[in-house]
């Protein structure tokens, strides 16, 4: 008698889909996946634990490594919870200076997103054209902190560096540049039949599952939950810009998909307003002690990083070291959801699920 | 269909468009006044105050320093300089702190060996290491300002 | 060189033969190390790159030495792969499609071998590559490469059915299954060639004919974002060179035979640009075709395996049915 059998494959840790060193276990019925279980930790530094024996300034080019796509994000949750502590003051232009970083960065983070994507989809030339414009941005970046991944430019009470001379204007010149480029990306895929074949309806699921898998971001308003911390609970100067919060009620990889793309024109919306309210000039550090040393206690902020709600948890004994710091990473929760999204697809959906939540494994195994 | 055809456009569109990659390595990138790079080290303005290997977050710097010849003089003379650039992660707190400019960041970038023990640098090899040294050094934003203590 | 066939087989002919296949071979070889060249080049162009410009003058040499470093390589066999079919699967793979270009007239008189069933030869062969795809998938012993093969399997077999009837549009219309006489049926002039009134049949055959190469957006046997490499997973060396250089001749393969059937062949433009010899026309349309291909390459993503069964079963198949039945009422209609 014929006798069929589960397959047991191993996704990972070396997978070109996975995005770094991630292992799923899937089972296998044909090509329909029964179970899925990921396995994490191949990318584990301890960064949080090594942070209780550092300083608050020596732990923030360790934040740079957490989420390497996005580092301006993790800089600033790392020196808003200490600011958050201590009550500084941050000058009003670090303020506009370290906002456009961020927005850039999230612009960055998305067409990284967008060209793996596609790429893992099976398209080939979106992946370059998404980095070719990635390139511009790691090139101002690079004029602005002098590295062009790793930046360590935020520190606590500012920014370490002003920004040199004509680079707003560069900045400024790029708004338009891109707004033309993600026109050219809808077209290129946006409306492709196959890829909305390969996205539309996949990897589906509600608000109230997403909610109670903790999940944020684009995988979160996908659901037609409208949570955005840049709006709902404003840091830095976020209130002072006009700009929408994408929402999408279908809950699958084509909702994320349109509203990462329409956040990347929102975060070109911000700059634009960033460069035009910032003041010409003025201090970029807050006058802060020689020895940071946040007063005892804990502090919780969450912020808005690419991928969702970046939180960072403090807790000071008075020290110039944090007695412990815990990051909520939100690749690591987003990626909660994956086993019960994965049952019943077929293995070609594993791809585009996984790389339809955004995850950066440097945050996922921090 | 129509979807595919927009897509096929684009990529016609592009294949006559200006090429943007680099010819690096064969012609070197220019890199940013403020990239920071290989650092160089400078022994005669050196005071051994050990802060640079006090503040770096990998502790890759070491050094030890020796009395001084002129017995006038208190400030010791810099003895070992060594900086392990496996596990330096450039992130210039060392240059930042350093109150006499003795390490400076410079614009170098290409650490590829075949070999770890390549990656040590003694003092002699970072002396040497001249070439494209940043010019803006003297920025620290963590010393401009006094105050609350 | 037809008459060959008709006398008894001497040494002499028997080395004619040789030599001719030698040649033919040559020409291929040199066909795929362009073709990957061409196909780099054009998709680097398209992405904003150069493309390979390091070895040679503008990287013509490239490709060869992609092949000598696969020469140089080390054979591996994994442990518990199944050795005879492993060592088989690569030729399996690649002697059919060589075998076909026999039947591609180039022009009138340049015809390997004028077989007057050289559609269904072409056909017949072809499929079986197939086998040689799904027994590398299953003998290399690794789960992608089974998965890669399965999928190889189930693909072919489903487009190699719609790709066939379209083509019979072609034969109702020239009354021939001789690739030759195909193209004698089509006129001068690109408005008399097979296309224009067998559209709805060249589109079906181009879809199928892509989904038969393994090319984007069809390529899921090999899908490396999510199967790895899929059925050659395990290969390395000189074995993998062979699966590449199979694909890369059924490329040429296709391209002439989209160019025999639809695009007229030998025969020019207009009937004006008659002085034009007729291998510059058919190396023009073919690689107009091989151009194409790499485009869409360039382009679009790749489709699900369900999605791919559907479009053959429930879209191509029905299609180039109604294609062969439209035809016929035609033909018989205005006869």
């Amino acid at each position: 008698m014929a006798r069929t059998e589960e397959l047991l494959l191993n996704v990972g840790p070396q997978h070109p889909s996975t995005h770094g060193v991630f292992r799923l276990i899937v089972k296998l019925d044909g090509e329909v996946i029964t179970h899925a279980e990921p396995v994490m930790g191949y990318l584990h530094r301890g960064t949080e634990k090594l942070a209780e024996e550092l300083t608050y300034t020596q732990i923030i080019p360790y934040t740079d490594r957490m989420d390497y796509v996005s580092a301006m994000t993790n800089n600033y949750i790392l020196c808003h919870a200490v600011e958050t502590m201590m009550g500084i003051e941050v000058p009003e232009r670090a303020e506009y200076l370290r906002v456009i970083a961020m927005e850039l960065q999230r612009i960055a983070s998305h067409l990284v997103w967008w060209g793996t994507y596609l790429l893992d989809i099976g398209a080939m030339s979106p992946f370059l054209y998404a980095f070719r414009e990635r390139e511009m941005i790691i090139n101002l970046f690079n004029e602005l902190c002098g590295a062009r991944l790793t930046y360590f430019y935020m520190r606590v009470g500012g920014v370490k560096w002003d920004a040199p001379e004509g680079w707003l204007d560069k900045v400024r010149n790029f708004i338009p540049y891109m707004r033309e480029k993600l026109e050219e990306y809808d077209q290129l895929v946006s409306g492709n039949e196959i890829f909305l074949s390969r996205v539309k309806g996949i990897g589906k699921y509600d608000a109230e599952t997403a909610i109670a898998y903790g999940l944020s971001g684009a995988n979160l308003r996908c659901t037609g939950v409208k949570r955005d911390l840049r709006k709902d609970q404003p840091y830095s100067i976020y209130d002072r810009f006009t700009f929408d919060v994408p929402v999408r009620e279908e809950g699958d990889c084509y909702a994320r998909y349109l509203i990462r793309m329409e956040e990347m024109r929102q975060s070109l919306n911000i700059l634009e307003q960033a460069l035009e309210q910032m003041p010409d000039d003025g201090d970029i550090m807050a006058k802060i002690p020689r020895v940071i040393r946040p007063p005892e206690g804990e502090a919780y902020v969450g912020i808005e990083s690419p991928r969702g709600e970046i939180g960072c948890y403090l807790i000071s004994r008075n020290k110039p070291q944090p007695y412990r710091l815990k990051f909520r990473r939100p690749s690591f929760f987003n990626l909660q959801i994956l086993p019960e999204l994965l049952k019943g697809e077929s293995m070609t959906n594993l791809i585009a699920i996984l790389g339809g939540i955004d995850i950066v494994v440097g945050e996922v195994d921090c | 269909m129509k979807g595919i055809a927009k897509g096929l456009g684009v990529t016609l569109k592009n294949l006559t468009r200006k090429k943007v990659t680099y010819a690096y390595p064969d012609e070197p990138i220019e890199m940013p006044d403020r990239f920071r790079g290989v650092q160089h080290f400078i022994p005669e303005k050196c005071i051994v105050c050990n802060q640079c290997a006090v503040v770096c977050p990998t502790q890759c710097i070491s050094l030890t320093g020796k009395p001084n010849p002129d017995p006038t003089k208190k400030v010791k003379l810099i003895d070992t300089f060594d900086i392990n650039f496996e596990i330096c992660i450039l992130c210039d707190l060392c240059t930042e702190v350093c109150p006499t400019e003795a390490i400076v960041m410079t614009h170098n970038f290409e650490l590829a060996s075949y070999s770890r023990d390549e990656l040590f640098m003694d003092k002699e090899w970072l002396q040497a290491n001249n070439k494209k040294v940043r010019k803006e050094n003297l920025v620290k934003p963590s010393r401009v300002k006094k105050g609350v203590k | 060189m037809t008459n060959w066939f008709e006398g008894s087989l001497t040494w002499g002919i028997f080395a004619m033969f040789a030599i001719w296949v030698i040649v033919l071979l040559l020409i291929v070889l040199g066909f795929v190390t362009y073709a990957i060249y061409y196909e780099r080049k054009v998709i680097g162009w398209m992405q904003g790159r150069y493309g390979p410009n390091r070895v040679g003058p503008f990287g013509l040499l490239q490709t060869v030495a992609d092949i000598l470093k696969l020469l140089m390589k080390e054979d591996t066999i994994p442990a518990k792969a199944d050795r005879v079919l492993f060592k088989l699967a690569p030729v399996i793979a690649f002697v059919p499609s060589f075998a076909v270009l026999a039947v591609i007239p180039y022009t009138e008189t340049l015809v390997f071998a004028n077989l007057n069933v050289g559609l269904l030869y072409f056909a017949a062969l072809s499929s079986i590559s197939t086998i040689g795809i799904l027994l590398g998938g299953w003998a290399s012993n690794n789960k992608y490469a089974l998965l890669g093969g399965m999928r190889s399997g189930a693909q072919m077999i489903s487009y190699e059915i719609p790709l066939i009837i379209s083509v019979a549009g072609v034969i109702l219309m020239s009354g021939s299954l001789n690739l030759g006489d195909i193209v004698k049926a089509q006129g001068n002039g690109f408005w008399q060639w097979n296309f224009i009134p067998q559209i709805i049949g060249f589109s079906v055959f181009i879809v199928a004919s892509i989904a038969e190469l393994n090319r984007t957006p069809f390529d899921l046997p090999e899908a490396e974002s999510e199967l790895v490499a899929g059925y050659h997973v395990e290969y390395s060396g000189f074995r993998f060179a062979f699966f590449m250089l199979a694909e890369y001749v059924y490329v040429y393969a296709i391209a002439s035979l989209t160019t025999v059937l639809f695009l007229g062949g030998w025969k020019p433009l207009f009937p004006f640009l008659d002085f034009i010899p007729g291998i510059i026309w058919f190396i023009i349309k073919f690689l107009f075709v091989v151009f194409c291909l790499f485009w869409l390459r360039a382009t679009l993503p790749r489709m699900r395996i369900d999605q791919l069964m559907g479009l053959g079963w429930k879209v191509l198949l029905p299609l180039s049915l109604a294609n062969l039945f439209i035809t016929a009422v035609v033909m018989e209609w205005f006869r």
